[in-house]
């Protein structure tokens, strides 16, 4: 392993680094939201509603990634960095969506009717009983789309979106040592996804134990 | 206050609620009971909307469940209701239980649900409970508490479906006493129950329902010696025979 390719190129690499991470946080809180507001279209009580939730997922979720970020990147005139988070933000928002989904339908629905009979609208009702209770169950689902996403992003680098990968691929055409220069890129990724999966191990396992 | 006039409901095909006709007036306790599948729970939810009725007139004092224009938050505020499974929120105390829709719904304050909650876990006999969480509760505890939290809402009526059917048989009676003594402060009660005990005891009407119509309405001590129906003797001779 020769680590003049890390330490040479430790800028390059921490450039990319960083826009991982910015380009994963950003998508991430954007799919959230996005895919949230897409579970919650898809069991509203009101059919145009349901109807545009299916659509979006069953559409979304079966095509590749990485056609979704060359659509974006060549349909608009994005740049790579941008392009590439919003593709991500799209796509993983399709599988957000389907796991507090399934959450909420998870909460039985004697809860829902306790809560409106006793007045509570329905907005109110999602709020303060079912969400929290879906919550729990959706984590764990949740912390593995947060996981995929990390990982999925290394597509920017693919419509020149600066990120790890990318700037992996500069390093390489540089110093020609494709080996070492990946083993250093996946090893920067991890630094990223282990704590990760550290940290959705951990909430899993205090939820459990408040039940 | 609460009145149907030739209410019809279908699920899909099937014709659940027919031609009801059924007035339940002010401080009345009415007890409905009848075969399974006989429509005592669509008609009991019909009455807040949580199932709409296909045809007919629905009305809660003088207002129209199902009319578009009707509020029907605003209707539920007046309806309490409690169910065989309790329905309560496993995430919140039992306090908090009670408090949710007082606060959300009514606009008290904290500490003004707070006190309501304690009064109506007072007198439902579990106050030392307040802090716990509905799973560490025994089920008759769970359905008392179910029961404060539709009182806190201070309802002109309250709903029971079947809500001592899922409790052991050594809590049966801590929740009909609640019952009982909640019927003869002169709450509006609509009861689903074979409780034969409780219906003769407070009842004031007997609704007997078979196959989605209103076979027969007595008071409780004709009914039970004296059934007009025949399928109301049936249904009797099989339920005390068990
Ligand atoms: N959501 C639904 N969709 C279709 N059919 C339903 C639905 N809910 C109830 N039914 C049917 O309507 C009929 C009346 O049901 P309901 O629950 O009102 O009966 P019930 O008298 O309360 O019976 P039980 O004593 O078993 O609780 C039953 O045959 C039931 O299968
Ligand atoms: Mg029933």
């Amino acid at each position: 392993m020769d680590f003049s390719v890390l330490t040479n190129n430790m800028d390059a690499f921490l450039e990319g680094f960083k826009t991982t991470i910015i380009a994963s946080l950003i998508a991430l809180v954007c799919s959230f939201i996005l895919g949230t507001l897409i579970a919650v279209m898809r069991i509203a009580p009101l059919k145009a509603l349901n109807w545009i939730g299916t659509v979006y997922v069953e559409f979304i979720r079966n095509i590749p990634v990485l056609v979704i970020v060359f659509f974006t990147y060549l349909a608009f005139t994005f740049s790579g960095m941008t392009a590439g988070t919003i593709g991500l933000t799209v796509y993983t928002a399709s599988f957000i969506a389907e796991a507090i989904r399934a959450g909420i339908m998870s909460v039985p629905k004697g809860q829902m009717e306790a809560a409106r009979s006793s007045g509570l609208s329905y907005g109110q009702a999602m709020r303060f009983v079912i969400l929290p209770q879906a919550i729990k169950i959706v984590i764990p689902p949740l912390g593995n789309q947060f996981i995929n996403l990390v990982k999925n992003s290394s597509l920017l680098g693919i419509v020149a979106g600066g990120d790890l990968m990318y700037q992996g691929d500069l390093v390489n055409a540089k110093t020609f040592a494709y080996v070492d220069t990946y083993v250093f890129v996946a090893l920067f990724y991890l630094v990223l996804t282990i704590p990760l999966s550290f940290g959705v191990g951990y909430l899993e396992k205090r939820l459990a134990r408040s039940n | 206050m609460i009145e149907f006039s030739k209410v019809n409901k279908f699920y899909g095909d099937f014709h659940v609620l027919k031609d009801i006709n059924l007035t339940i007036n002010k401080g009345e306790v009415v007890v409905v009971i009848g075969p399974s599948g006989s429509g005592k729970s669509t008609l009991l939810r019909c009455i807040n909307r949580l199932e709409t009725i296909s045809d007919g007139g629905l009305t809660v004092n003088g207002v129209s469940v199902g009319d578009k224009k009707t509020n029907i938050n605003t209707l539920r505020r007046n309806i309490g209701m409690v169910f065989q499974h309790f329905h309560l929120y496993p995430h919140k105390t039992v306090l908090q239980n009670i408090t949710l829709a007082p606060m959300k719904v009514l606009g008290q304050s904290q500490k003004e649900a707070e006190e309501t909650a304690r009064h109506y876990l007072d007198k439902v006999g579990i106050l030392e409970k307040a802090g716990s969480y509905p799973s560490q509760l025994s089920g008759g505890q769970q359905q008392r508490v179910a029961i404060a939290r539709g009182l806190a809402m201070k309802p002109e009526v309250m709903l029971f479906d079947e809500p001592t059917s899922a409790l052991d048989p050594e809590m049966i009676g801590e929740v009909l006493d609640v019952m009982k003594a909640l019927a003869r402060e002169g709450m509006t009660m609509v009861v689903v129950t074979h409780e034969m005990g409780f219906a003769r005891e407070v009842a004031d009407r007997i609704v007997f329902m078979d196959e989605g119509r209103v076979l027969e309405e007595a008071v409780p001590a004709d009914f039970y010696e004296n059934p007009r129906e025949e399928r109301a003797r049936l249904f009797l001779s099989r339920i005390l025979n068990h």
